[in-house]
């Protein structure tokens, strides 16, 4: 993984609006605005910010479930929007989604033997027999007991239905895998174990992961880097170390502040996230950030601030971070790992 | 990294039991169906006497033995009349519906997932049906078709395509933007697989049970198109018909009445406890296996 390497996965100024308010005040909401990004060959790149930051709208596009109303998105060097109907099939065998609910993203009357087979079965892959060995292979990769096969999902815990999902994902040997909020809707305990599985599915198959996620605790054990997200904007990005050692954009800050942490005085107590996320449909002028951002200066309310680089792999948003860097963290010693 | 331990839910084979009739109404709705439309059936075996037969000494004999639900105003014997009427009147009844689904089923599949235009158009043409009170469309069919009981069939059938489709739709939309069609679709599924796999089955719940409600209310206007004398002409027995004839004699002879109206209200009280036990077993908390 050289940074020279061409990445799998490049996102390029994408834009994606919804239609919002009634019909005197048509109005639009900007779930994505303009989002640059790239996602490197087996690599997991966390894409982590509140409700209504966007990161699932963006998700859904790169997964190739909606289309950006501008900008582009190419994997592997090609633009997907350009592809051809073979393109078009190549490129949903490879780039896979899984989704938050792992209740609701199967289908309640199919087995889950059922559920897996579905992809080798809709592509026309493989004979009955050859389907059934690779449906047991995908049920031990990611951990399945072989007797749960002819179970409905009704039958399972949270943490096996995901494990369904994510095998049903893995079927077509995708090289990337969108994850939107996996772990959320599982139980805490459940949640370290799928976490152990993504972790050593994208070791053993060379998988890239973009792992959706609000919860920046869950992200650190998982990734390579971190792109923040804010009302449609990407206001940092940077490998883990960068993000969770030298944090630059306020959010961000706020943002690790709030990971739960034993020692209430060991925090950078100055940052608290306060107040709501604003509405999308008139988010505030300049940076979107200024308006509970304690170090707002008056610029940040009319100019939007492009990306400074803080170093070789980490970038942020914002204006004061540009003149004055904030410091490392050293106040707060959050272990690795720790969820 | 920890290592991957699969986990293991203890081998609990047990199933859950599933009211698969739905529970003990359900239950009791087959079992009166099946009685009636086996009565319908060996109407001719069980009857007793014709249902044409006129007999002069019996007129408006009360119930004995062997008139059991007595005689009418030509001396018939009431019990073999209903018993032949069911035939009409559960055939309207099963057949209008089975109709209406056969039409209404892919009507509301087709607008609910294809959506967009498609959807608007196939709705507005639905909801032009559904603008006009119910029997009021049956009598217009009637006095274009003439009465008989296949005319009153077709009318009843007109009369539900659009509530099919409707239901059908509403819970198509529900269904096509669950996490696994969209998954299916991502998996590279093609639309028919997951219509056929997918969408139908889970969608067509709350279809069956608006089928079975669906089936008590045919029974109930088919009765009203014939006691309006637009269904079934007499001398067919036939339950709406019967009523109308007996309203006359009422106080003379109520048996006249009282039979053919406790046998229509038998058979909705069938439809209706077999639709509470469909809405039972679709009940997303205890989803049939």
């Amino acid at each position: 993984m050289t940074a020279t390497e061409a990445p799998l996965l490049e996102v390029r100024g994408v834009v994606k609006t919804f239609p919002a308010g009634g019909l005197l005040h048509r109005r639009v909401v900007h779930a994505v605005d303009g989002v640059d990004l790239h996602v490197r060959r087996g690599e997991v790149l966390s894409l982590v910010g509140e409700s209504g930051s966007g990161k699932s709208t963006l998700g859904r596009c790169i997964a190739g479930m909606s289309a950006p109303d501008s900008g582009s998105i190419l994997f592997d060097g090609q633009d997907v929007a350009a592809l051809d109907r073979a393109g078009r099939v190549e490129f949903r065998r490879r780039v896979q989604p899984v989704f938050q609910d792992p209740r609701a993203s199967l289908d309640p009357r199919w087995p889950i033997a059922r559920t897996i087979a579905e992809p080798l079965v809709a592509n026309g892959m493989g004979a009955a027999a050859a389907r059934d060995a690779r449906v047991a292979e995908l049920m031990s990769l990611v951990g399945l007991p072989r007797h749960l096969a002819d179970r409905r999902p009704r039958e399972l815990s949270g943490g096996q239905q995901q494990r369904v999902a994510i095998a049903a994902a893995l079927a077509l040997e995708p090289e990337l895998l969108v994850a939107d909020e996996p772990v959320s809707a599982l139980d805490v305990s459940v949640q370290a174990q799928i976490l152990n599985l993504l972790a050593e599915l994208r070791e053993r198959l060379g998988l890239a992961l973009l792992f959706i996620a609000h919860d920046l605790g869950v992200v650190e054990y998982l990734s390579d880097r971190v792109a923040v997200m804010y009302l449609g904007r990407v206001v940092e990005t940077g490998t883990v170390d960068d993000i969770f050692e030298q944090p630059q954009h306020p959010y961000t800050r706020a943002l690790i502040d709030a990971i739960p942490h034993p020692d209430p005085q060991r925090r950078m107590t100055t940052a608290r996230l306060a107040g709501e996320i604003p509405s999308p449909i008139a988010p505030p002028s300049g940076c979107h950030y200024h308006t509970r951002c304690p170090w707002a200066v008056d610029r940040c309310s009319v100019e939007r601030p492009g990306q400074t680089p803080f170093g070789p792999t980490h970038e942020a948003a914002c204006f004061v971070a540009a003149e004055h860097p904030f410091p490392p963290r050293t106040s707060v010693t959050l272990q690795k790992g720790t969820l | 990294m920890i290592a991957l331990e699969p986990v293991t839910v203890t081998s609990r084979r047990r199933r859950i039991p599933m009211p698969r009739w739905g529970g003990r109404e359900g239950m009791a709705g087959w079992i009166i169906l099946g009685v009636l439309v086996l009565v319908a059936l060996l109407a001719p075996v069980l009857a007793p006497h014709s249902t044409e037969a006129i007999d002069g000494s019996r007129i408006f004999g009360a119930p004995d033995w062997s008139h059991p639900f007595g005689s009418d105003d030509l001396g018939r014997d009431v019990f073999s009349r209903v018993l032949y009427a069911y035939r009409a009147s559960l055939s309207i009844a099963i057949g209008s519906v089975l109709l209406a689904m056969a039409v209404g089923i892919p009507i509301g599949l087709i607008a609910g997932y294809a959506g967009g235009w498609t959807d608007l158009v196939l709705m507005r043409a639905v909801d032009l049906l559904l603008a006009f009170p119910a029997l009021l469309l049956a009598i217009s069919l009637i006095a274009i078709l003439g009465p008989g009981g296949l005319v009153a069939l077709l009318a009843i059938a007109i009369i539900y395509v659009p509530i099919m489709a409707r239901v059908v739709r509403s819970s198509v939309l529900v269904v096509r933007n669950q996490p696994y069609v969209l998954g299916a679709r991502a998996r590279g599924a093609s639309h028919w697989a997951i219509v056929r796999g997918h969408v139908l089955p889970n969608a067509i719940g709350p279809a069956l049970v608006q089928a079975s409600v669906l089936m008590a209310f045919a029974i109930i206007i088919e009765a009203a198109l014939s006691f309006l004398g637009l269904g079934a002409q007499p001398p067919t027995p036939e339950l709406g018909l019967m009523l109308a004839e007996g309203n006359n004699y009422l106080t003379q002879a109520p048996w006249v009445e009282i039979f053919p109206g406790l046998a229509i209200a038998l058979s909705v009280l069938a439809f209706n406890l077999i639709g509470d036990g469909l809405r039972r077993s679709f009940d997303p908390g205890q989803l049939a296996r």
